[in-house]
Order: structure tokens, then sequence, then C-alpha cells
């Protein structure tokens, strides 16, 4: 039996009175490429943050590659997951931030050394040869010693998305990649993006507001509304023939916005 | 005023040489310990589960709330009733080295507060440990504004010193004050007990600034 690679079953995530996610069932097979899209506040961001488990959730289950996320089984028992557990599932999982999160102290290639030498117990020698073969891959292998705060935005979100790959995931998080950056430097990041999901590598989750590019890269593209997926499609079908009227009436703000 | 010098060297300088090194001695222990203690109380303090936080941050109140000098007597008094004879030098420093590593600890918690909240969910997304979380990223990030903070504590911990002469510890106040008794001259001693205090905060603070710019300069770049 295959399983999905990620799945939310009844996930429910609440800030206090405020449910953020009801109830949501959700899912994604190995190596697919899925775009959330909605308006804001609808949770997009929510379901990347419990699934890196940024944030706890407060009922339902989350699974990895069929294995539970958030519990784990003890005795055929499903019970709340220990630090080991998610730390151990939690490796599959990589995350890359509207606002990159680099760190700041360190330089480019030490930031993309960091995990793979100090959880995953590699050589700095061994790190070293693998980080600078992913910077080159972003374009990036000559800024290697420069720090974040001589980088431009477009080259710190390239990094991050560098020292992400680093710690070999399986699943790949981007929450609006591109949303902090100048203009001029969206298309050197969505290119890289572009790259990764024509790959097939990975399993990728995107909250992204560009729909044009959601639409060229995703297999799939799940529109949100309220805490709950509400309409998800092949992203041909999704944009050119919306069936929920709260989808039809988000595109055509959108795209009114340009 | 009537200054003698040869009161001064002769008698003054050579019982005040050894006092300076008491009070240097006193100042860097209780600092040392301050240090340490300051960053296990942050760690209580901030620990997930109420059973722990909520004693630690009462025990950190408690401390700052009640004078130094009150828990100087306490120590040196209780802790003889509870058969811990230590030399009044060491229950001072403990009593200096408690008092103030209940404000280091605000200091730490201060400072690891003001990392911003995307560094910890880095280190969360690249699934490094809490050690590694703190030791490579945490803490270098919070040494900025922590080591100027830290800085003050010690000059003030300085400044504190002399309290132990309440309970006839061989520092330098105490030693000016027995040469004062002895000769009936006080002049002299205390000026020097003065100066001595002046000058040193003086280095301190050069030095604290000397180490502050070389944390901004190998960390912020
Ligand atoms: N830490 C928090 N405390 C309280 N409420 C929160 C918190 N984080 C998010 N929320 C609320 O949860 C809801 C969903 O937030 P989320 O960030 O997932 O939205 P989003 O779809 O990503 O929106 P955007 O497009 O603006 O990024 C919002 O109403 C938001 O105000
Ligand atoms: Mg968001």
């Amino acid at each position: 039996m295959t399983h999905p690679m990620i799945q939310f079953d009844k996930v429910l995530k609440a800030y206090g009175a405020l449910q953020v996610l009801k109830d949501l069932d959700f899912s994604v097979d190995n190596g697919e490429v899925v775009s959330i899209i909605g308006p804001s506040g609808s949770g997009k961001t929510t379901v990347l943050r419990v699934l890196m488990t940024l944030e706890g959730i407060q009922g339902g289950t989350m699974y990895v590659n069929g294995e539970p996320l958030n519990k784990m089984n003890v005795d055929g028992q499903l019970v709340d997951a220990s630090k080991a557990h998610i730390r151990r599932i939690r490796s599959k999982i990589g995350m890359v931030f509207q606002s990159f999160n680099l760190f700041p102290h360190m330089t480019a290639l030490d930031n993309c050394n960091e995990s793979p030498i100090h959880t995953q117990g590699k050589s700095k020698a061994e790190a070293t040869e693998e980080s600078m073969r992913l910077l080159e891959m972003v374009g990036l292998a000559e800024k290697a010693n420069h720090y974040p705060s001589q980088l431009s935005g477009g080259q710190q979100q390239r990094v991050a998305i560098a020292r992400t790959l680093a710690m070999h995931p399986e699943i790949l998080l981007f929450d609006e990649p591109t949303s902090a950056l100048d203009p001029e430097m969206v298309g050197e990041v969505l290119e890289v993006i572009r790259d990764l999901a024509k790959s097939g590598d990975y399993t990728m989750l995107l909250v992204t507001h560009q729909m044009g590019f959601a639409r060229e890269v995703s297999d799939r593209v799940c529109f949100f509304d309220g805490g709950k997926m509400v309409e998800q499609g092949k992203p041909d079908d999704l944009f050119g023939n919306p069936q929920h009227d709260r989808l039809k009436q988000f595109l055509s703000k959108v795209l009114e916005a340009g | 005023m009537d200054w003698r010098w040869d009161f001064t060297f002769d008698v003054v300088l050579p019982k005040m040489w050894q006092a300076a090194g008491v009070t240097i001695w006193a100042t860097v222990a209780s600092f040392a310990f301050a240090l340490v203690g300051g960053l296990i109380l942050m760690l209580l303090k901030t620990n997930r589960s109420a059973w722990i936080s909520r004693p630690a941050t009462e025990l950190i109140e408690f401390i700052r709330a009640t004078p130094l000098l009150v828990q100087i007597f306490f120590l040196f008094f209780l802790l003889p009733e509870i058969g811990l004879t230590l030399p009044p030098l060491t229950t001072g420093i403990l009593a200096i080295g408690i008092y103030n590593s209940a404000l280091c600890a605000e200091v730490y918690r201060a400072g690891f507060q003001a990392v911003p909240k995307g560094q910890w969910e880095a280190c969360t997304a690249l699934n490094m440990s809490t050690y590694r979380t703190f030791r490579d990223v945490i803490i270098p990030q919070s040494l900025p504004p922590i080591v100027p903070a830290l800085g003050n504590y010690l000059v003030a911990i300085f400044k504190e010193t002399p309290l132990l002469s309440f309970v006839a510890v061989a520092e330098i106040m105490q030693v000016s004050k027995l040469i004062g008794a002895e000769y009936y001259r006080f002049t002299e001693a205390i000026t020097i007990a003065g100066i001595f205090f002046l000058v040193m905060s003086l280095i301190a603070a050069f030095g604290i600034r000397l180490v502050e710019n070389y944390v901004k300069r190998s960390i912020l770049h």
C-alpha cells in the first residue's frame, strides 16, 4: 500500500477561540507539487507551520509518508509524540520562509553547513562539498563566504533554499518565498523553485499569491478559505473553470489587482 | 588637610595592597558565580513545566526584593546554624553571587528574547537540537546586548564588595577602617580606598568596552 507523502487528518488549529484550521483533511502524494492559494487569513501559512511543528495543533493527526508526526505508535496505541519521534519525522521536512531567516552571524556556506554537520553528523569536508554544490546550483557559489547582510534579498532567499536542501528533506515547504523581495529579484528565486518542482525529487507545498507561477509549476492547486480547503484541482481546471463562488470572487479580485 | 606621605607609604599601602587583592578576588569570583547562576536561573525560569518555572520565578523575585546586606548577614549567621561553617570571604562571595545571579538571569532572558522569532523557527526547520540552537544561533546573537549589561553588573559587584566589611572580610574597606581605628588617622586609608575603586572602575569600563567592540565586530557583520 502506498501512502500519501503528507496527510492531514481532521487537523484542528485554534488560537484561543479563533479556529484557524477546522478539521482539515488534506493530502499530498509523493513527488507532487501542490500550491495553496486563498485570501489573507485563510490559514495557508498555518498549514505549513503546523506541519513544520512550529505550532502545536489542538486536534487531529498529521502523517508524513504514512508515519504519524504529532503522534506515535506505542503498543498499537497512538499517543502524543515524544521530542525524539518528532525530530526523526521532522528531518524529512524542510521549510523556506518568507523572510529567509538566515543566520546573520554565519556566512552563506556556514548557514548551509550548520545542520548537515551538527544534526546529521557529516564531516566538515563532506558537508562543505555538498553545500558548495548546492550554492552552485542556486547560482551563488562565488558568494559562499559572504554574510547575509552582504547579499541582496533574492540572493539571501536562494541561500536559504540551498540551506534547506542541504538537510536532504523529502518535503519542501515554501511560504510566499518571494513576497518580501523587490520585484526585480522575484524571477531569480522563482527560477530556482521552478527547477526544483520540475526535478520531481521533492514533494512540494507552496503558498503563493503568484497565480501565474502556481498555474505553471503545480500538479494541483488548492484554494483555502476560512480554515478549510474549499476547492482543489489541476491548475488549468481550477483557474479556468472555478466552481465555488468564493473562488470565483477571489480570482477576479486577484486578476483585477494584477 | 593633614596628609602624611611617610604614613601612607610605610603603613597604609603595604596593608592595603593585600586587601585590594581580596576585593578583586571577591569581585571576580562573585561575578563568575553570577554568570553561571544567572544562566541556570534563567533556564529554570523559562522551563516549560510550571513546577520548575514557578519556584524559580519566586526565588528570583525574593532575591531581588531583599537588600544585599540583609542577605549577607542572613547567610553569615544562617549557614553555621545548619552546620555549614564557611570562611567569611566565601560566604560573602556566595551572597553577592546569588544576589547578582537573580539580576543576570533577567539580562539573559531579555537577550535571548531579543533574538527574532524567525531565528528560532529556522533552527526548528533545520531540525537542530536545543543545545545546538542555543550554542550556535541564539547565544551568539544575544551577546551584543548581553555583554554590556553583564559588564555593568561586574562594576556593580565591585562596588558592592565593601558590604563584606560588615562581616569582617579583610577587603579594602575593612582594612582601611582598621588602619584608621588603630592609628587614629582615616584620611590616607579612606582616600586610597576611594582612588582604588575609581581607578579599577575606569579600567573595568575600558575593558568592557573592548570586549563589547570585539563581540560586535565578530558577530554582527
Ligand atoms: N500567533 C497567532 N496568534 C493569533 N492568531 C494568529 C496567529 N497566527 C495566525 N493567526 C491568525 O490565524 C489566521 C490564519 O493565519 P495565516 O497566517 O495562516 O493566514 P494566511 O492564509 O497565511 O494569510 P496571509 O495571506 O495574510 O499570509 C489569521 O486570522 C491570523 O490572524
Ligand atoms: Mg501567510
